[in-house]
């Protein structure tokens, strides 16, 4: 039993010699990121140490003043960005370049709302209301992300094309129609937006005085789901030998009895219903309502973070925490008069680097091999 | 003159000393063999000399001069081609300008396709491979697709050609005018490095001849002083036998029955036309046939990747309806396909995940969906040492075997799948003896098991060695039904290319 846990939590021992440099692919990304915008900030005449010391001070990431504060934010974004990451994730794990995340969350914060404040659901216990609002959220938004599986399965249409569409139609559906039509509160004054959600709706908070609630433990639990399901399921281990082999038009998988159509539409309701997720954070945990206008981007920032945290679970949560950090520190660069898009900057540079990571990688693989002069003959080789 | 000097190379991958310590002197003008078993490291020291790997200790010496080879464009930029075994050509352009790509004539700023056209034509002419510069790629065969790929790096001014087992995927017929072109271009001083695993082959074409034995030289020999049978012993460390025992047949039910079935090609043309056969429980029914005259779409139609025109398909007695290579594994059908980078294996996947693929949701590799890790590498690692699959490492990326190992991999994964029939798709493709003998052996085996084999192969040897009954493919029709003691290979080879045609009578 206990190693039965034990195989369940651990996975299996692979015996892969360099795998520190897929570790420090990102580390060094994130690394020469941040030089990159020393220089730049030291070129416009002012201190990248003081601008850093004010980013990171604030950022939630590093212990200092107000850390409990920051702390929270930092995570409270951390969770939406893991929600986001994990949708884009899931679906390249199968060979899907699945951009569809932006509109998966509006249509989870659309239905969090919905279900939020409808009446039949108003007055139940919270735990019962909020998993009835998630079981709901994690069904609109898978549904709206299989569109995108289901049209690239039926009619060959690929994937990046619907899901922009996909995402477009979320906005003007939501934002131009429910909200200001079926869905507005009844108030007579100007500003608007749906009604709040009832208080049973409302994301228990787990750190007093701050706005922390329970969505960073609820991505916890889902980022481990979606590693076991990748690497522990004959589900997914089905969707990597797709991901694998697809793009360079290989049949093994094929051959080998995976059902590529189902697998792939249902793959895009996952990425669908993580991305919801997120949507459902915002609403139940921040905002309450769904304002008129929803300031999007999260959907992109999830590309961001799963290709710093190279499309795997673990990877994706810690880059999620980096660019909550930086997120959370940005007002305070203001202080060292630099504006508070600098962090925007950051995560474009590291992109960046990540975009040159096999450069990266080639680098390091020549340090580590290099101190190896002389070659060692392993036993059980092919020359055993 | 030496043309190429390699020095005391070594190569250490991961988990395999794939080259150690080998020099080699070659001449120019002649044409060099090398042979060895599969994973004997002959790629890889080709791939080294090509800059496509860096070795880990040696030195290479190009036309008497030290040399550092880093990446293939400084390997061309002395004067060495390879002519690769998956051919790097863009489908959709011409013939001239897949031969021009990347160097191409222009006018000012214009590029001159009629200049293009000509100096193609005439770079053929000259070395005698023969082809048509305007027409696609995509609508040429292999074996002409192969000559586009000399042509090419010919006219990048390569001295030193490289060709690893080019004869693989060729025809006899194609296999002798690239040896005709081989001559000439030898004639014309250039040097040949040539890897095969068909020893008759080396012992035509070949001056001289290295064997590499897991990663090791054993020895260079020269062709007039050697013979197959050495050659071979040089190579595994044995002698081998590669005669097939003769095994009588135990005819039993029907387990593969196959009526009328038409069949169309990728381009949507019917590639082949209304075919009936059965295939028996232990009987090895062997297809021969020139490629390309309805393998592939029988091959397609039989794993359900191509839904029929029309027919039927009957398995084990049962009609399958709706076909999906899923559902034949579930119904006692397994397949050894004949291309196992496409649909063999995943290469980016591990020895032990690559071995399941097909009963990875069966018990008790998963449970409700979830894998059972220590039963998958108990199963592995069993197969390893049962099909001496090598490295003995479940851990390696199936991309990191070499091309025997992969195919033996498939074999051991197929083989250990419940399974009333077998198709076995060119198994022995790229294979030394010594996996060939194994394969062969294993056929044997599956047809004394009381399996039905279908085998469809283009080696004429295979066919007449393997199969109880032989079915000939042309042109999408089966023109001849025979048996191993009632034909010959000459009489097979004019029914294979349409000359002569049997009545059939189906009972
Ligand atoms: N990129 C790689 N990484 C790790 N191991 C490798 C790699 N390429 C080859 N090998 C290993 O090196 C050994 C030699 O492989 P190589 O491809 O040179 O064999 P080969 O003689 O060409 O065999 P074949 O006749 O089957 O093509 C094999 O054991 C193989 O597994
Ligand atoms: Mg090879």
């Amino acid at each position: 039993m206990k190693n039965v846990l034990k195989r369940i939590i651990f996975g299996p021992k692979e015996k892969e010699k360099y795998w520190w440099i897929n570790v420090l692919v990102p580390i060094i990304a994130i690394l020469l990121a941040l030089v990159v915008g020393a220089i730049f900030i030291k070129l416009t005449g002012r201190s990248p140490i003081v601008a850093y010391k004010l980013l990171f001070g604030t950022s939630g990431l590093l212990p200092g003043p107000y850390w409990k504060d920051h702390f929270a934010e930092m995570l409270l974004s951390t969770s939406m960005f893991v929600a986001t990451g994990l949708s884009f994730a899931i679906a390249a794990k199968a060979g899907l370049f699945f951009i569809g995340a932006e509109g998966d969350f509006l249509v989870g914060g659309i239905t969090a709302t919905y279900f939020g404040y409808a009446k039949p659901f108003a007055n139940m216990p919270t735990f019962i209301h909020l998993t009835i609002i998630f079981i709901f959220v994690i069904i609109m938004g898978g549904i709206w992300g299989a569109i995108a599986g289901y049209l690239k399965v039926k009619k060959g249409i690929h994937e990046v094309i619907s899901t922009i569409m996909l995402n477009w139609i979320a906005v003007y559906l939501i934002e131009d129609w429910l909200v200001i039509g079926p869905m507005k509160a009844n108030v007579k004054t100007g500003i608007s937006g749906t009604p709040y959600v009832s208080n049973t709706a409302r994301l228990p908070i787990i750190l007093h005085g701050t706005r922390l609630n329970i969505s960073i433990i609820i991505m916890i639990i889902v980022t481990y789901l979606i590693w076991f399901l990748l690497y522990r399921t004959t589900f997914g281990y089905e969707i990597r030998a797709m991901g694998y082999t697809l793009i360079y038009g290989m049949e093994a998988p094929k051959a080998g009895g995976v059902d590529i159509d189902k697998r792939m539409i249902q793959v895009t309701f996952l990425a669908g219903a993580v991305a919801a997720l997120g949507g459902a954070f915002i609403v139940l945990g921040i905002l309450f309502q769904y304002p008129p206008v929803f300031g999007g981007g999260y959907g992109f920032d999830g590309i961001t973070v799963a290709l710093i945290g190279q499309n795997e679970p673990l990877g994706i949560f810690l880059a999620s925490m980096f660019i909550g950090g930086l997120r959370t520190g940005a007002a305070a660069v203001q202080l060292a008069h630099i504006p508070k898009t600098f962090p925007s900057i950051i995560e474009g540079i590291t992109v960046a680097f990540i975009a040159l990571q096999e450069l990266i990688r080639y680098w390091l693989m020549k340090a580590a091999t290099a101190k190896k002069k002389s070659y060692v003959k392993i036993q059980g080789g092919a020359d055993e | 003159m030496k043309a190429l000097e390699v020095k005391n190379i070594v190569k250490q991958f991961p988990n395999v000393l794939a080259n150690d310590h080998i020099s080699l002197s070659i001449e120019k003008g002649e044409i060099f063999a090398v042979v060895g078993e599969n994973g004997a490291g002959k790629s890889t020291l080709m791939k080294i000399i090509y800059g496509l790997y860096t070795p880990t200790s040696g030195e290479i010496y190009v036309f008497g001069k030290k040399v550092k080879i880093e990446t293939p464009e400084d390997a061309i930029r002395l004067k060495i081609g390879m002519v690769h075994q998956e051919f790097m050509l863009i489908p959709r352009f011409t013939v001239t300008e897949n031969i021009v790509l990347g160097d191409e004539p222009h006018r000012g700023m214009i590029f001159d396709y009629k200049r293009a056209v000509k100096e193609v034509r005439e770079l053929s002419e000259r070395f005698g491979l023969k082809v048509d510069p305007t027409d696609k790629v995509a609508n040429i065969p292999v074996g002409i697709q192969q000559r586009v790929e000399i042509l090419k790096i010919l006219r990048r001014g390569a001295e030193i050609l490289i060709f690893d087992e080019p004869t693989a995927v060729l025809t006899p017929e194609e296999t002798e005018d690239l040896f005709k072109a081989l001559r000439r271009l030898k004639a014309e001083g250039k040097t040949i490095i040539f890897i095969s695993h068909k020893l008759k082959e080396v012992m035509t074409i070949a001056d001289r001849i290295a064997v590499l034995r897991r990663g090791k030289l054993q020895g260079v020999v020269e062709k007039e002083k050697t013979n197959e049978v050495e050659l071979a012993r040089m190579m595994v460390g044995r002698n081998v036998v590669l005669e097939i025992p003769h095994v009588e047949a135990k005819i039993g039910k029907t387990v593969l029955s196959v009526r009328d079935l038409t069949v169309k090609n990728k381009r949507g043309i019917i590639g082949l036309k209304g075919v009936s056969f059965d295939v028996h429980s232990g009987e090895i029914v062997g297809i021969a046939g020139v490629e390309g005259n309805g393998q592939a779409e029988l091959v397609n139609a039989l794993i359900g990747f191509t839904r029929p025109v029309k027919g039927k398909i009957e398995l084990d007695g049962k009609e399958i309806k709706l076909l999906t290579p899923y559902n034949l594994r579930t119904k006692g059908m397994v397949y050894i396909p004949e291309d196992r980078k496409r649909r063999g294996i995943v290469l980016p996947f591990r020895v032990r995940e690559n071995i399941i693929m097909g009963q990875h949701t069966l018990y008790p590799f998963s449970k409700n969906g979830i894998l059972n890790d220590s039963e998958i590498n108990k199963f592995a690692t069993k197969k390893l040492e049962e099909f001496d699959i090598r490295p003995r490492n479940i851990h390696v990326r199936g991309g990191n075997l070499s091309g025997g190992n992969q195919q033996k991999l498939i074999l051991a994964r197929e083989m250990s799948i419940e399974h009333k029939f077998l198709l076995a798709s060119q198994p022995t493709r790229g294979l030394d003896i010594g996996a060939m003998e194994f394969v062969y052996k294993k056929l044997v085996e599956e047809k004394k098991k009381g399996i039905g084999v279908l085998l469809i192969s283009l080696e004429l040897s295979e066919i007449m060695g393997l199969s109880d009954r032989i079915l000939v493919l042309y042109n999408g029709e089966i023109v001849g039904e025979t048996t191993p003691d009632k034909t010959n290979e000459e009489e097979l080879g004019l029914m294979m290319l349409g000359l002569k045609r049997q009545e059939r009578v189906l009972q």
